[in-house]
């Protein structure tokens, strides 16, 4: 009776079916093993793709507003010109003041503006310092950091 | 035998697919290999970026309260791409009409470009509204299904501004389409307010996009400009010379205090928006300001230079007596006063009051040559004065040992003949007088502004050729001499130093005998002087002489200064400091 069940045991172990099962999971495991990098590998590209398309569109903005900046800036100066300005005034019925016409007041802790600082906006933002890893970082880069994460989350 | 037959059909055709997988990797293998796949190659390369260079925006001028002076504004190159293009006859009929170009013009540049050409540019810095014009005609028609107009581009991108067209021209300069300054502060600063160009390589491909470095902006510079006082000194001097005849003039007003150049006025000026007409206006670059570019023989005005060397020098006191008979001989050569008269016994405040030539010889004669050119020599003339402007003349002082200086320049150099300055330079030397011996060095930049950071200048004390006491006492010999003069030069309620000159213009026959130079150097409130004033009118017809020329400018100069600087009246002045 023992030496039966043995018998079916071996014969069970040796059966071709199971052999070439074996094989087919071996080889559906590497595919899969594959087809897992490719996915990842094509979802990184992707969205590398996407933000490199954003840093263009981006920089195409920056440098239409900075031109649109000057622009405006160039603009309010022309309407500000000493000409314009000074028509505006005789338009409205003003006139140059004489120096008999000037009363001096003593305003005490008064000073005379000093020439302001005109740059009221830092044109230097700084290269991206805390730009994320997912920006820079190999696929490989990024699986051993997921790998000493404890796994992909 | 079934399965038999069946496993040799498999067989063969897994052995055909085999064979068509391995002729597609031998392929693949001969086209990576193969001579033409490196010219393949190479033409990939070449479309997958460009070397784009990334120009900053050049630096704006402000004056000192912070109006733009020089800015920058959008401009189009109009293009059309030819391999889009639909209808050459219609772009060229349209182009013409708006861009004031001939119709053949453009059709032959749309039809003529070599066949490798995508791309032809029409025409460059055009206005926004002309592109805005063409824009909506294209919208129009692209709106009806018309394609005539496809192909056609428009580039923005900027170029120089002048807000105020001409005013302070001659301190700006200007900027050509290729980007270079020339003369004043456009010139003198081209490398800071132009910044520096980047060339990155820029992919198409967007997973190979980079980040492109900073290009940080041109420096933005702030003048000591201010610019109300300059637009009023440009009216006064272009009245003055039309009241007086006078073909060009220069007016500068000065912090003697600091060398701030706070006016610059001169003639010709033209609209810096429109510089084609530099050629037309000016015959050589040294006319362009003539402030700092054209030397001249200054006359009577150099008198305060060798009053105040002889009182330094100890030679004189502003009681010294000199007996005026009319004439003094110097190297053999016969000086005289302006009108030939003499003027009997005079101090020094009153050989500065009449303006006496030959008092003046004497005391240059007393002091001696080494003396007397030394003291020229630390005041700074024959030697550029370096102010930050492009296109400093240096002027010209003959010293002895020179193959064109004679005994008689002694005596003739002391009251401003045969000795050339620039109006600049004699402002700079009379400084000295003004600031209590030091002389400061003129400037036209306040400050720079640069990566969030404002750089000021500082001031520059170009050196003290007199003492301190020396020109307190000048100062004051030149305030009593203005008022007992009763001259035209004077501004109620306020003390005012000043002197004018007169001078005679040398030719190759000798000196003009019908035309004369007329200038004046003054300052004030004399006892804590806050500006001054230079006023040079070239060959005024309506009276040679600069008391009734050059005097009433200097005048209406100063009252446009205390109001717009705040100085008020002396007395005023005195009860604000008091309290």
């Amino acid at each position: 009776m023992q030496g039966q069940a043995t018998q079916i045991i071996h014969a069970y172990r040796q059966a071709p079916w199971r052999v070439q099962r074996q094989w087919i999971g071996a080889f559906l495991l590497a595919v899969v093993g594959v087809a897992m990098v490719a996915a990842l590998y094509l979802d990184v590209t992707a969205r590398a793709a996407v933000a490199g398309r954003e840093i263009q569109e981006m920089r195409i903005q920056i440098t239409t507003v900075q031109r649109e900046n000057a622009d405006l800036e160039t603009k309010l100066a022309d309407l500000t010109a000493t000409a314009v300005m000074e028509k505006r005034a005789e338009d409205l019925g003003y006139r140059q003041v004489l120096p008999g016409e000037l009363d001096y007041v003593a305003v005490p802790g008064f000073a005379l503006p000093e020439p302001p600082i005109l740059l009221a906006a830092d044109d230097t933002a700084p290269a991206v310092q805390n730009q994320p890893v997912e920006y820079t970082q190999s696929l490989l880069e990024w699986f051993e950091d997921r790998v000493k994460l404890g796994g992909l989350r | 035998m079934m399965r038999q037959r069946y496993a040799v059909r498999s067989m063969i055709i897994a052995g055909g697919f085999v064979l068509a997988v391995l002729a597609v990797i031998v392929q693949i293998i001969r086209i990576q290999t193969s001579e033409q796949a490196k010219v393949f190659l190479s033409q990939g390369d070449r479309y997958a970026g460009e070397f784009q260079t990334f120009y900053p925006e050049r630096g704006e001028i402000y004056d000192r309260n912070g109006h733009l002076l020089a800015g920058n504004r959008t401009v189009y190159e109009v293009g059309v791409s030819l391999s889009e293009m639909a209808s050459p006859d219609s772009l060229a009929n349209i182009l013409s009409k708006y861009l004031g170009l001939t119709y053949d013009d453009v059709h032959k540049k749309l039809t003529d470009s070599p066949k490798s050409w995508e791309y032809v540019v029409i025409q460059d810095y055009v206005g926004v509204n002309t592109v805005d014009q063409l824009k909506l005609l294209v919208q129009q028609m692209q709106g009806a299904d018309d394609n005539r107009l496809d192909g056609l581009a428009f580039k923005p991108h900027l170029e120089r501004s002048y807000p105020e067209n001409s005013l302070a021209s001659n301190v700006l300069g200007f900027v050509t389409r290729d980007g270079r300054g020339y003369f004043g502060i456009e010139e003198k600063y081209n490398d800071l307010l132009a910044g520096n160009p980047v060339q990155v390589w820029v992919p198409r491909d967007p997973n190979k996009a980079t980040e492109i470095p900073r290009v940080p902006n041109g420096t933005t510079l702030v003048l000591t400009i201010n610019r109300d006082l300059q637009s009023n000194v440009e009216s006064i001097l272009d009245k003055a010379l039309s009241d007086y005849g006078s073909p060009n003039g220069t007016i500068i007003v000065m912090n003697p205090r600091n060398g701030e150049i706070l006016a610059m006025a001169t003639t010709p000026r033209m609209d810096l928006n429109n510089y084609d007409n530099y050629f037309t206006l000016y015959d050589n670059g040294s006319q362009y300001n003539r402030s700092i570019g054209m030397s001249y023989e200054p006359g009577s005005v150099l008198k305060v230079l060798t009053m105040a060397a002889a009182l330094d020098a100890g030679t004189v006191r502003p009681d010294t007596t000199f007996v005026d008979t009319g004439a003094i001989e110097v190297g053999g050569i016969t000086i005289q006063n302006w009108n030939r008269d003499a003027w009997g016994p005079q101090d020094m405040v009153g050989c500065l009051q009449h303006s006496l030539n030959v008092c003046l010889a004497w005391v240059s004669s007393q002091m001696g040559t080494q003396s007397f050119y030394g003291y020229m020599e630390r005041f700074g003339l024959g030697h550029p004065t370096g102010v930050d402007l492009s296109g400093e003349a240096a002027g010209r002082l003959k010293v002895p040992g020179d193959g064109d200086w004679y005994p008689v320049d002694l005596g003739t150099n002391a009251f401003g003949q045969g000795i050339a300055v620039t109006p600049l330079q004699m402002l700079m030397s009379a400084s000295a007088i003004a600031n209590d011996g030091k002389m400061v060095t003129p400037h036209v930049l306040y400050s720079m502004l640069r990566d969030g950071h404002q750089y000021n200048v500082p001031t520059q004390v170009a050196g003290s050729p007199i003492s301190s006491n020396t020109a307190q006492t000048l100062n004051q010999m030149l305030v009593v001499s203005l008022e007992q003069e009763s001259s035209q030069a004077l501004l109620p309620g306020y003390s005012l130093a000043g002197k004018t000159g007169t001078a005679q213009i040398p030719t190759e026959y000798g000196y003009d005998p019908t035309h004369t130079n007329v200038s004046f150097v003054g300052w004030g409130p004399a006892d804590d002087p806050q500006f001054m004033v230079y006023v040079w009118l070239e060959t005024p017809s309506a009276s040679i002489w600069s008391s009734e020329t050059a005097a009433p400018v200097f005048a209406k100069v100063a009252e446009q200064t205390v109001i717009l600087l705040n100085i008020p009246p002396d007395v005023v002045r005195g009860q604000l400091v008091t309290k």
